[in-house]
């Protein structure tokens, strides 16, 4: 018998403050992965990353390993990683190509789609037993992919795509139309790595601007140098330039644009920092733009949101150029996924330009993504303290919002509006509301 | 020779053992880098993403930050060990003034009541010079390289 019935879960969520046990409370972790991940869409890869036929990688969903392969016929599907005979694990690649899966146990067979192919010795079965048992690999309860992004729920009974994402599909069409020919590719692997803190240390810190001027001062301030994240701009010397020239930060922050819809999903505007591109790689990207989509192409390519976060566990970080997954692990372990993606169609030279961002700031060793990594731990560690229950989330609270944070709402610079907004939405799924 | 370039590869992890970052930089040539593949067996770094693939400027860029008064990831900062091991010189490389090393090579990483240790081989071209060389390049194919990491910040 759980200690949170529905009021003692809204107690834990105030309208400018959160108990510490939403974060570090292992009985809440188990009720959000019932009742968050549990019963709505999430988010596995994208169907890239299986290009070819044959094609999987193995990934977790809610802490359960999954198969996300390509059949024979090129259809895509995502499956319980788990023989339906004594339940080992059938594959343990991240990825590969294969004719089919097989446990290592006793050698059950399963085709690319799951389908069951075969037990050694099956005359040690009744009659008819193999034929009429269900022994297939089991899919995820509901499948749904939308511009290759590949997305599962753990329960039948979701609302549909189209709904859950909301306005939200915009920002992956705005991503994919950056692309002359409207598709990004997952063709550079992953990165994957962890820290010892709750996933939603990292979701709220996404949409937190009052943060980058002070966790990231090595990179922001004025012998800090940020890394360009959208290429590719050529230096005088005709190299594709990876260093920002001024990533001084000032009052600009205060004017920046954020904002969100409803079931928790939020936005930050672009950078002011992000400065346009200009020389001969643009002006070929444009070029090819223009022939793809004519006068649309110049609003296409302006790139306006700095990230897409997706509730309840990834985003695009639209220049830099990559998905991030955030997979709990536990209730104080986190594993990252970043995946780049190249826009198809556009200069060789900006995707070589979006992969060095992506590996400067974004890999393990990133500079920006250690320092973030630094501060969600020391969170998880403060908060185990007796000290005070409440973590305060106030900023922005004399804001004058447009919406209310629980439809579509837009408000500014370092206000807290974004995390707020996806604490609203965790009380309406915790309480079966969602 | 063997014995100079032992010289030369101890030295050149002792300098980042003593957080020496700025002497270690220099040790590489202008069109020199540092590549640490995500994956095995690469051939290209623009094929797959990487944890560390640094020209000078990255280098430099990285590696000053981690004198930044405020550079919390390294706050307090990592202490390395590097253990360089199993030294043979490429006989197939045939360049001249070039000279390609493998060895083999271990970090130990403290921090924070937490030690790591990691283990790859590593790959030196080396450029011989009046006084002795320069690196055109370093690469470390780590045997974890596809794993799940924590933060990173000194090069192995």
């Amino acid at each position: 018998m759980t200690a949170y019935n529905n009021s003692a879960l809204r107690e834990l969520v105030q309208p400018d403050r959160v108990h510490r046990d939403f974060y570090i409370n292992p009985e809440v972790f188990d009720m959000e992965m019932e009742r968050i991940f549990g019963r709505i869409w999430l988010f596995v890869g994208h169907a890239s990353q299986v290009p070819n036929n044959g094609d999987y990688i193995t990934t977790t969903v809610a802490r359960q390993p999954v198969i996300m392969s390509r059949d024979r016929k090129g259809e895509v599907h995502v499956m319980f990683n788990r023989c339906t005979h004594r339940g080992s694990q059938v594959c343990l690649e991240q990825s590969g190509n294969t004719q089919r899966f097989e446990c290592p146990y006793h050698a059950w067979v399963f085709n690319t789609d799951g389908r069951f192919a075969g037990a050694p010795y099956p005359k040690g079965y009744e009659d008819g037993f193999l034929a009429k048992e269900k022994l297939d690999l089991v899919k995820l309860p509901r499948m749904e992919i939308y511009r290759g992004f590949v997305f599962v729920s753990l329960s039948t009974d979701v609302p549909d795509i189209d709904v859950f994402l909301g306005p939200m599909k915009d920002h992956i069409d705005a991503f994919c139309d950056r692309s002359p020919e409207g598709e990004v590719e997952a063709c550079a692997g992953v990165f994957r790595y962890r820290y010892s803190g709750n996933w939603k240390l990292q979701m709220e810190n996404q949409t937190d601007v009052y943060h980058i001027m002070f966790t990231h001062v090595s990179t922001t301030d004025e012998d800090g140098k940020q890394f360009r994240r959208e290429g590719a701009e050529e230096d005088e010397a005709g190299k594709v330039k990876v260093l920002a020239q001024d990533s001084r930060l000032d009052d600009q922050w205060e004017e920046h644009p954020l904002g969100g819809h409803r079931h928790g999903h939020v936005y930050m505007g672009r950078f002011a920092m992000d400065k346009k591109n200009s020389g001969p790689i643009y002006d070929r990207y444009k070029a090819s733009m223009e022939d793809a989509y004519g006068d649309k192409a110049e609003d296409l390519m302006t790139v306006k949101t700095h990230n897409s976060i997706f509730y309840p566990h990834w985003s695009i970080q639209h220049l830099t150029q990559h998905i991030r997954v955030m997979n709990p692990i536990s209730v104080d372990c986190t594993e990252n996924i970043i995946i780049p993606l190249k826009l198809k169609g556009a200069p060789e030279e900006m995707w070589h330009a979006a992969l060095r961002s992506n590996n400067n700031s974004h890999s393990p060793s990133g500079m920006v993504m250690s320092d973030d990594m630094e501060v969600w731990v020391r969170c998880h560690e403060g908060l185990k303290t007796q000290s005070t229950d409440w973590v305060v989330l106030a900023r922005g609270m004399n804001e004058n919002f447009t919406g209310d944070n629980t439809g579509s709402y837009e408000s500014h610079g370092t206000s807290e509006s974004g995390a707020r907004n996806q604490q609203v939405a965790w009380v309406d799924y915790m309480c079966g509301e969602g | 020779m063997l014995a100079d370039i032992e010289k030369y590869l101890y030295r050149e992890v002792r300098l980042l053992d003593e957080r020496r970052f700025e002497e270690w930089t220099d040790l590489y040539t202008e069109d020199g880098y540092y590549w640490v593949p995500a994956y095995p067996n690469q051939d290209d770094p623009y094929k797959a993403v990487s944890i560390f693939f640094d020209d000078r400027e990255v280098m430099r860029t990285r590696l000053s930050r981690l004198d930044h008064p405020n550079v919390h990831a390294q706050k307090p900062a990592s202490r390395t060990v590097h253990v360089v091991s199993n030294i043979e010189i490429d006989e197939n490389h045939n360049v001249d003034g070039e000279v390609l090393v493998h060895s083999t090579l271990q970090m130990m990483e403290y921090r924070l009541d937490n030690q790591t240790s990691y283990g790859g081989r590593a790959q030196h071209l080396l450029l011989k010079t009046n006084d002795g060389f320069m690196l055109k390049w370093k690469r470390v194919d780590l045997i974890n390289c596809d794993s799940s990491f924590g933060p990173l910040a000194v090069p192995f």
